[in-house]
This record gives C-alpha cells, sequence and structure tokens, in this order.
C-alpha cells in the first residue's frame, strides 16, 4: 500500500500549501480507508491508487482544508464502544433479533430444530435421571438394598426373590444390615367396607419389618407389629391391614375413625390399624392396601417343609457395603434348613444357596437400563445433528453476509466483536429453541404415563425440576455457542479486501465459499453417517420387535379371550372343579366361541405350581433321576382352546376323572428332558398331588413347548393332570379362563363375566384380556424403544436430507457461472447432472459408508435387547444403506435439474 | 443559476445536519462519516469527500463536534469526532428547522419527504 501520508503533503506542498500535521495526518488515513475500499469493489492496485490521488487532488484544491488547525490534544482513551467487553451487548442482541425478523424461514427452521433437538434429548435425560439415578423416595435411600438369591447360580422360578430359609436365618441374627423385610404380591382382592359396594383392590402382603426398612411413618393408626403376621405362611388374608391414603379417602372419605375398623377382604375380616401418607407408594401405584404376612419357616408344625420365595429388601447399616451384606446373607443362608426337592422346584437346583445384596435402585430398574442408555446415546446423537444443522444454515447464511461482516469489521469490529455478535445471533436461536423444547419437554411429560408401560419402573420419579431445566439450559447454550462459533471461525477468516470485491456470481475456485462449502459438506457426510446409526439401530429394534411379535410362542394368541378368578380358600376341589367346568361349558354354548376350557395356569398370566420329585429313569431303570417341573391341572378341552399343538398320545377327555386311571400329557421338553425315546404310556410316579397312594400316571400325550413368559427364555419341562384327577382343593386356588371365538373376542367379555356371577356370585372376574394383548403388554417394552429410535432417526434423516438438498442447492448456485462455460463448451445437461451427481456420491456415500462402519461396530451393544435378529444383520444395514441412498437421490433431484438448466446466457453475461 | 444556488445551500446545511446526526449516537472516524453519508441516503446526497473536512473542522471550530486522535493497540491512529453538548443542541433545532421546511414544502408544493 502506498505512504498515504507522503503523498498528501506532497500533493499540498506542489500547491504551496502547508496544512497542519494532524490534517495531513486525518487525510491520509481517509486516503488508506479509500484505498482499501477501492480495492474492495475490485479496483486494481493501480486503479485503486488513481482513485486516491485524484482524491487527494480535490482536497488541496479547497485552501479551506488547509487552514492551519490550533494543535489538538491526542487521546489516549479508547472510543466507548470498546470500552468493556459488555458494553454494545445491548446493540448485539437488538441487532440479531432484527436480522431473526427479516428471515422468519431460516429462524423458523433453525428455532425447531433446536426444539426438536433439545426437547427430545430433555424428555430422555429427565426420564434416565428419574429412573436411574434420582434416589428411591426413602430416607437414606442409598442405604436400601435388594436381596435376591441363586442356588447353583440358577435364578428361582420368580426372578430377584429369596427363599423362606435364609431369610429367616438372616432375621434372626444380622450385622451388616439393619433389618430385612419381605412381600409378597397375589391376585387382587374384593374389598368391602360396611354397606359399600365390594371393589376389587390390588393387596400386597408385607412384613412387619417392611415399614422399618423403608423408614416409613403412619398418616393415622399404627404400623404392623410382629405379633399382627399371619405366622402359618398361608397367602390368602386374614387379620390386619393397613390402608392407602387414596383408599382411605374412597371408603371412608378420609376419616381417622376408619382405624379399628373392620373390612371384608374376599369375605374375611380384616381389621384396619393404620392408613399411610399419601406419598407413600409400595411396591407401585396399584397397591392400595398391605397386609402382614411373614413367610413360612422351612420346617412346619406338621413335619412338612415349606419353601417360598418372595421378594425382600434390607436396610444396610451405616458404613456396611453392599458386598459385605452379600457375604454376610450368604453365609446366613448356608445355616438354614435345607428345603429338600423343592428348592430343586423352585430353583433348578439345590445347591447351597447364594445371597446377593443390590443397591434397590439398581435392582429395580435393571431391565430398563441397557435401553435407557442406548435411547440417551441415541438423543445425544440427535442432537448433535441437529446443531450440526443450525450450524450448517447458519454457515451458509455467513456466506451471504460476508459483505456486512466484512464492512463490520472494515469500520473497526474486532474479531471478538463479531464473535460475540454471530454467539449472541444464536444464543437467540439456543433460547427460543430452548424454550420450544422445554414446552416440548413438559408436553411429553404429560403424555409419558400413557406412554410408557405400564410396568415400567419408577414412571413417579420422572419429573421435571431443576436439575431438568439446567440441563436443557445448558443443552441449549452449549448446541448454540458451538453453532455460532462455526461462523465465527469462518468470519475469524474474512479477509476484507476478498470479501468486498468478490462477484457475487463469480465462479468459486478458492476463497471461502468453497471452506464454507467444504464445512458444511463435511457436516452433511456426518449428518448421514449419524442418521445411518440411528437408524441401523432402530431397523434392528423394530425387526427385533416384529420377531418378538411373530415368535411362535407354543399356542395361537389370536381371537382367544382370557380370565382369571380367585377361588376362595374353604370350597372343596368338588365344588371348584364343577364351578369351571359349568361355566366353561356354558361358555362353549355361547354364539361365536369355538372353544371354552379352565385350567389354573395360563401363559403371562400364573405358571400354575413347581414340582420337584425323584423318579427312575424310563431309559435307564437303574438310575435316578431328579425331575423338576412346572405342574399345572386343566380341563378336558384346554389344549384345543389354547391351541396348544397335541405332538403325540391323546388330549384329556371328560372321562378322565377321578374314578379313571390317572392320566398326564407333557410337554417336548418335559420328554425329550426325562422320559427317552418312548415317552407315552411311561408311569410316572406319585407326585405329591393329593391323591394318596395311588401311584402311578400314565402319560397319553405330549404336547409342544409354550413360552410361559418371555420368548426369549427357554421353554421348561410341564407337566399337565386332569383337574378333576388332582384331588386336593389347594391345587387349583386360581383357575383361568380361555375362549377361542371365531371373531373378535373382547365382546364376549360381559358375558364371561355374567355367567361366572351367575353360578358364583361372590367371585370376582379379574384381568379379563385377550390373550393377543397379554402378549402385547409384554412386548410394550420394546416397541416402545423401537417407536422412540424410528423416530429419532426418522427426524434425523429428514434433517439430513433437506440438509442435503440445501447444500447440493448452494452448490449449484455457486457454481452457475461455472456449469454456464461447461454448457457453453459443448456439456450435455446428463453431464451437469453428473457433476451433482458425483457430488451426492462423495458427501452421502462417504456419510453412509463412515456411517455403516461405526453402525457395525455400534450395535453390539443392541444385543442385549435384540430378539430373533443380529446386531449385524445384514437386512438391516442394507435396508438402510439403500433408504439413505434413496434419500439423498430425491434430495439432488431439485438441484441437479436446476443445474441441467442453467442457460450460459444468462450466467455469463 | 438561483436553482443551483439553493441546491448549494441546501446541500451544505444538509450535510451538517447529518453529520451531527451521525454523531449523536458514537463517535465516528472521516471516513466512516462521509461512507455513512453516502450509504444512508442511498446516494440521493452526494457529498463531496473534499467538501467533507473542512465542513467537519468548521463544526469543530463553531463547538458543535470535537475531535480526537484515538490510538489503539494493533491499529493505526485514528480522529474520531464526537457531539459536544451545544453540537446536540444545535441538531434538535436545525432538525426543527428541517421538519418546518418539509412541512412547508409539502404544503406548497405538495411534496412530501420520507
Amino acid at each position: 500500500m502506498p505512504e498515504w501520508r507522503a503523498r498528501v503533503a506532497a500533493a499540498f506542498a506542489r500547491r504551496s500549501l502547508v496544512p497542519d500535521a494532524d490534517v495531513v495526518d486525518e487525510l491520509a488515513q481517509h486516503a488508506a480507508a479509500a484505498f482499501e475500499a477501492a480495492r474492495a469493489e475490485g479496483a486494481t492496485d493501480r486503479d485503486a491508487t488513481d482513485r486516491v490521488e485524484r482524491l487527494i487532488a480535490t482536497w488541496c484544491g479547497d485552501p479551506a482544508v488547509a487552514l492551519k488547525r490550533p494543535r489538538r490534544r491526542p487521546a489516549v482513551t479508547p472510543p466507548s464502544d470498546a470500552g468493556s467487553a459488555w458494553s454494545g451487548l445491548g446493540q448485539d442482541v437488538v441487532y440479531g433479533l432484527r436480522l431473526l425478523r427479516r428471515q422468519p424461514g431460516f429462524a423458523a427452521v433453525a428455532v425447531l430444530t433446536m426444539a426438536l433437538g433439545i426437547g427430545a434429548t430433555t424428555t430422555l435425560f429427565s426420564v434416565a435421571y428419574g429412573v436411574l439415578m434420582k434416589p428411591l423416595p426413602w430416607p437414606d435411600a442409598d442405604r436400601l438394598v435388594r436381596i435376591t438369591e441363586t442356588r447353583q447360580g440358577k435364578d428361582p422360578r420368580v426372578r430377584g426373590t429369596m427363599s423362606n430359609g435364609p431369610f429367616h436365618t438372616w432375621t434372626a441374627e444380622h450385622s451388616t444390615i439393619e433389618a430385612i423385610a419381605g412381600w409378597i404380591s397375589q391376585p387382587p382382592v374384593m374389598l368391602s367396607a360396611g354397606s359399600g359396594e365390594p371393589t376389587q383392590v390390588q393387596i400386597l402382603g408385607v412384613t412387619p419389618s417392611l415399614f422399618t426398612v423403608l423408614r416409613a411413618r403412619p398418616l393415622v393408626g399404627r404400623l404392623f407389629v410382629d405379633d399382627d403376621a399371619d405366622k402359618s405362611g398361608a397367602t390368602t388374608p386374614g387379620g390386619v391391614v393397613i390402608l392407602s391414603y387414596g383408599l382411605w379417602q374412597e371408603q371412608f372419605g378420609g376419616q381417622p375413625e376408619a382405624v379399628g375398623r373392620v373390612v371384608q377382604l374376599n369375605g374375611k375380616p380384616f381389621t384396619v390399624v393404620g392408613v399411610m401418607p399419601k406419598a407413600f407408594v409400595f411396591p407401585d401405584r396399584d397397591t392400595r392396601a398391605w397386609r402382614a404376612w411373614v413367610p413360612p419357616p422351612v420346617n412346619l408344625p406338621n413335619g412338612a417343609m415349606a419353601m417360598t420365595i418372595f421378594s425382600a429388601m434390607a436396610r444396610l447399616r451405616d458404613g456396611s457395603t453392599p458386598e459385605q451384606a452379600t457375604a454376610e446373607g450368604t453365609s446366613r443362608a448356608r445355616s438354614a434348613p435345607d428345603p429338600g426337592m423343592t428348592a430343586v422346584a423352585l430353583f433348578g437346583g439345590n445347591g447351597p444357596a447364594e445371597i446377593r445384596a443390590v443397591p434397590a435402585v439398581i435392582q429395580m430398574t435393571a431391565d430398563v437400563r441397557p435401553a435407557l442408555l442406548i435411547l440417551l446415546a441415541a438423543v445425544a446423537l440427535l442432537l448433535v445433528t441437529a446443531t450440526a444443522n443450525v450450524a450448517s444454515l447458519q454457515l451458509a447464511r455467513a456466506a451471504a453476509r460476508r459483505r456486512e461482516i466484512a464492512i463490520r469489521a472494515a469500520i473497526g469490529a474486532g474479531t471478538g466483536r463479531l464473535t460475540r455478535q454471530l454467539v449472541i445471533e444464536n444464543a437467540l436461536f439456543g433460547l427460543a429453541g430452548g424454550a420450544a423444547g422445554v414446552a416440548l419437554a413438559v408436553a411429553l411429560h404429560r403424555a409419558l404415563p400413557a406412554l410408557l408401560p405400564a410396568d415400567f419402573p419408577r414412571v413417579d420419579a420422572i419429573g421435571i425440576d431443576w436439575r431438568v431445566l439446567s440441563f436443557a439450559a445448558a443443552t441449549a447454550l452449549g448446541a448454540s455457542v458451538v453453532c455460532g462459533l462455526a461462523p465465527a471461525w469462518q468470519a475469524r477468516r474474512v479477509d476484507l479486501v476478498e470479501a468486498l470485491s468478490e462477484d457475487g456470481s463469480a465462479p468459486v475456485g478458492h476463497g471461502v465459499r468453497v471452506r464454507t462449502a467444504r464445512a458444511r459438506a463435511l457436516i452433511m457426510a456426518g449428518q448421514m453417517a449419524v442418521s445411518c446409526v440411528l437408524l441401523v439401530g432402530a431397523a434392528l429394534l423394530v425387526r427385533s420387535f416384529v420377531a418378538l411379535v411373530r415368535a411362535d410362542r407354543g399356542y395361537d394368541p389370536a381371537n382367544l379371550l382370557t380370565a382369571r378368578v380367585a377361588l376362595p380358600q374353604d370350597y372343596s376341589i368338588e365344588r371348584r372343579v364343577a364351578f369351571l367346568a359349568g361355566v366353561a361349558d356354558r361358555l362353549r354354548a355361547l354364539p361365536g366361541v369355538r372353544e371354552a376350557a379352565y385350567g389354573n395356569a395360563l401363559p403371562l398370566l400364573t405358571s400354575g405350581g413347581f414340582r420337584g420329585f425323584k423318579m427312575r429313569s424310563p431309559a435307564d431303570p437303574s438310575n435316578e433321576i431328579e425331575v423338576n417341573t412346572i405342574q399345572r391341572a386343566v380341563g378336558p378341552e384346554y389344549f384345543r382352546a389354547l391351541g396348544l399343538k397335541l405332538e403325540a398320545g391323546r388330549a384329556f377327555t371328560p372321562q378322565d376323572t377321578m374314578t379313571a386311571p390317572n392320566v398326564v400329557i407333557v410337554n417336548r421338553s418335559f420328554a425329550s428332558k426325562y422320559l427317552g425315546a418312548r415317552p407315552l404310556g411311561v408311569s410316572i410316579p406319585n407326585m405329591g398331588m393329593c391323591r394318596g397312594d395311588r401311584d402311578g400316571w400314565e402319560v397319553v400325550g405330549i404336547v409342544a413347548d409354550m413360552r410361559q413368559g418371555s420368548v426369549s427364555d427357554p421353554p421348561q419341562p410341564e407337566l399337565f393332570l386332569p383337574a378333576p384327577q388332582v384331588g386336593c382343593a389347594n391345587a387349583i386356588s386360581q383357575a383361568v379362563f380361555v375362549v377361542r371365538t371365531a371373531g373378535e373376542p373382547l365382546p364376549l367379555a360381559a358375558e364371561l363375566r355374567t355367567l361366572v356371577r351367575s353360578q358364583e356370585p361372590l367371585l370376582a372376574v379379574d384381568s379379563i384380556l385377550t390373550m393377543e394383548e397379554r402378549v402385547m403388554k409384554t412386548l410394550a417394552k420394546p416397541r416402545l424403544y423401537a417407536v422412540i429410535l424410528a423416530g429419532f432417526a426418522l427426524f434425523a434423516v429428514a434433517i439430513a436430507g433437506v440438509g442435503l438438498f440445501g447444500v447440493l442447492s448452494y452448490s449449484v448456485a455457486q457454481r452457475s457461472r461455472e456449469i454456464g462455460v461447461r454448457t457453453a463448451l459443448g456439456a450435455r445437461p446428463s453431464d451437469i447432472v453428473q457433476l451433482v451427481v458425483r457430488q451426492v456420491a462423495i458427501v452421502a456415500g462417504g456419510g453412509i459408508a463412515v456411517g455403516m462402519a461405526i453402525a457395525f461396530a455400534a450395535s453390539k451393544s443392541l444385543t442385549t435387547v435384540l430378539y430373533g435378529v443380529a446386531p449385524q444383520d445384514p437386512i438391516s444395514f442394507v435396508a438402510v444403506a439403500a433408504l439413505l441412498l434413496v434419500v439423498s437421490a430425491v434430495a439432488a433431484i431439485v438441484p441437479a435439474r436446476r443445474a441441467a438448466r442453467v442457460d450460459p446466457w444468462q450466467v455469463l453475461r | 443559476m438561483a436553482s443551483t444556488l439553493l441546491e448549494r445551500e441546501l446541500k451544505r446545511g444538509s450535510a451538517e445536519v447529518l453529520i451531527l446526526a451521525l454523531l449523536e449516537q458514537r463517535q465516528r472516524h472521516g471516513y466512516e462519516i462521509g461512507r455513512l453519508i453516502d450509504e444512508r441516503s442511498d446516494g440521493a446526497i452526494t457529498f463531496h469527500v473534499a467538501s467533507l473536512y473542512p465542513t467537519l473542522y468548521r463544526l469543530e471550530d463553531k463547538g458543535l463536534i470535537e475531535g480526537r486522535w484515538v490510538e489503539r493497540s494493533g491499529q493505526r491512529r485514528r480522529r474520531y469526532y464526537r457531539l459536544t453538548a451545544a453540537g446536540r443542541k444545535v441538531l434538535a433545532s436545525q432538525r426543527n428547522i428541517w421538519d418546518q421546511f418539509f412541512a412547508a414544502l409539502n404544503r406548497v408544493a405538495r411534496i412530501r419527504h420520507a
């Protein structure tokens, strides 16, 4: 750049004028700025110099300029706008708002993207925090541990439970824990208080120590004391009951006099001793009352042995660790009386007991933890994509605003100030997006109880509190800083002359436009990769869910109505069977009913009984084997009604009565595990059913294996007895009805209810559901996970598709001159389209390739939540790649057409 | 000829008001003032740069603005001008006069000023 001071001074000197040195300085300053501006407007060095020389000449022509000026004192204070880091902040905010108002479309897209990203992230964070991390709602909840028992590494029939032997020895003596408590669930009971209509309530049997362990206090009345518990170990009620706040309000209008009153539970009197506060929820909201219960001793007074499994929890002594409790529990359990074969039946093994103490919150949430963590990772990816999208938009905008930024820099805005302006603009997005995101999260929270499966743990703990709000704020802030820094980083590299001189329509072979395009292409490829990872995850979960729905459960869940009836204890077995068979016969006579049957077990509802016994192996009679099986009592039509396939032999008939020979039907697993090559006709010894010494039950049929719970659990050996032959009442304490219908089964529910009431007015039918509903209930979590991840994935793909469209359109627009030249030189439209296609191939192809590689590595983490589909399922991967290619192609169509239609006359003029 | 005279007077008067108005918010240097006048008036008032500094000096001599050299690290020293209290008063009264002038023009010739 020329030395302007000397030139100005020389120009005045030529006219014999001697201006004040200050004036020369000031004019030189002006000349330098004018020179820069001229260069910026595209003038060559020489033209610019000429222009400024002419300007200097005009100054010299006005002697007023050269008037002697009094010497002015120099200032050392900088202008006020640079005075403090905070000054001008308001201006920046106002300016940012004005920009947003001027581009409402851009602002809407950016805010919406941010809102969805932040809303989804905040919601998932609040769920993950509430469920996995928030302390349980009890005092010193971190000292609560769930106690579970295994034998030889085998879980009990009901996972996460312990048995009575270890419970009692540990209760009697303990050092690492303050107390241990147990509880056992039971079918709902009919409750009537005074004159009111009987209502069905869920009630829980709890040991008196439970309230000590939880450190809970009653609202009214008292808690249980040790003497309250029914020492007989019966699971049917007797004695005293504590009401939940809600039940107290409903039944007694919240009157304190309720304490001491007697209520009827299934027709038996119970005295209300207390009412719990409103906030007391244990173990879930469905439980509305608690009765005192204590597990039976292993050695019953009558010489029999009892083994019960139930849930248990303990409070660690201050300073004790779960590991110490585990060690103590195990050693105490080893001194418990040996329950013998019952342990085999309940645990599948009779080895030494192993006790485990696990922090309660971890145990409660164990089955949702992996999925929640996966979804949390997925939503983080989604947020990254959303943020990258806004950053990419900002980059494009910054490129378009280069002149503005350059001018701001030219009139004295420093890098810091420019960066701050850009970050503030984005903070406005972040603020708006964050606010909208929190609003979205609040809306989602309202819907959560309906969205989350009924058995989802700790739904009560999920909420929007200050932690969640700070998380949302931090997320919004972080996202906006990232979005603002990207263009600010570009602006940092703005070359003023270049920026101001650049021809808006010039072909670009260099400069910031290319850098911007590259940065955007990189972001784009990253978004493709993220979409790819999310889509693969979603595809795997969806395929896994479909596999779960389609899985062969052994029975046919379609068009099947099912219901449960709890039978009163004082009913004889004859009365029970007669009632059940009578209802089944009447059901069968209803129009639209194909088959109706009863039994004491139903998959996904109640498993019947467990039984362990010894018998001689049919294959090798010298060898005694331990049989460990599920045992059921069913009506003759049970198999046909369930659609359970008879593989060999015959089903039960109405002729299999008390007076007929004992017959038994086994399932495939039982036959192959215990009965050898020819199972039919094998005689199974007395299995402890109440048939006295009538030894020997002949195997007359083999049915297919049936999945009791999750389809991923291996099938268990099962054994079916004809209900009329079991002989003792407690073999059928609760019964199920299964009704196969020609059409939609649910309309029959009312008739089933009426039928039962007409037979036994005191009995309540409960859990009336179609079998398909039961199946879908168990699949609610996998479905939820699949739906959420699919939602995330589609959102990410939509962002990526729109983003790709934007990048391509931008690139076509900026290359229009180049395209015009090519067309003028004879390129055909197909050649031009190829230019765009190549760009798509690089951006989308690169992104997909990287995404596939990441997905391939990351899908292993899904193993625990997948069923029937491998984490590296080729179909999912291929489908995802194909989908993304289609999306890319669709995004490319319009820009490619636009490129092909570029008119060289238009762009080259 | 008369119209040229009026034009010159108008320009001269308007340039002074414009400069005062530009300095109302913050201090600026000469080049910036010249460019902003150009920009804000959309070129309608083409302001010859040669007359900018005489105008600035005249305003400074009248005590309506005050120029100061400002040195900032890493930058050439620049001369910034700011409005004085007297300048602020003049600006207010000038605005008033111009408003009345345009209103009068409007009444007479139905010229509207934007």
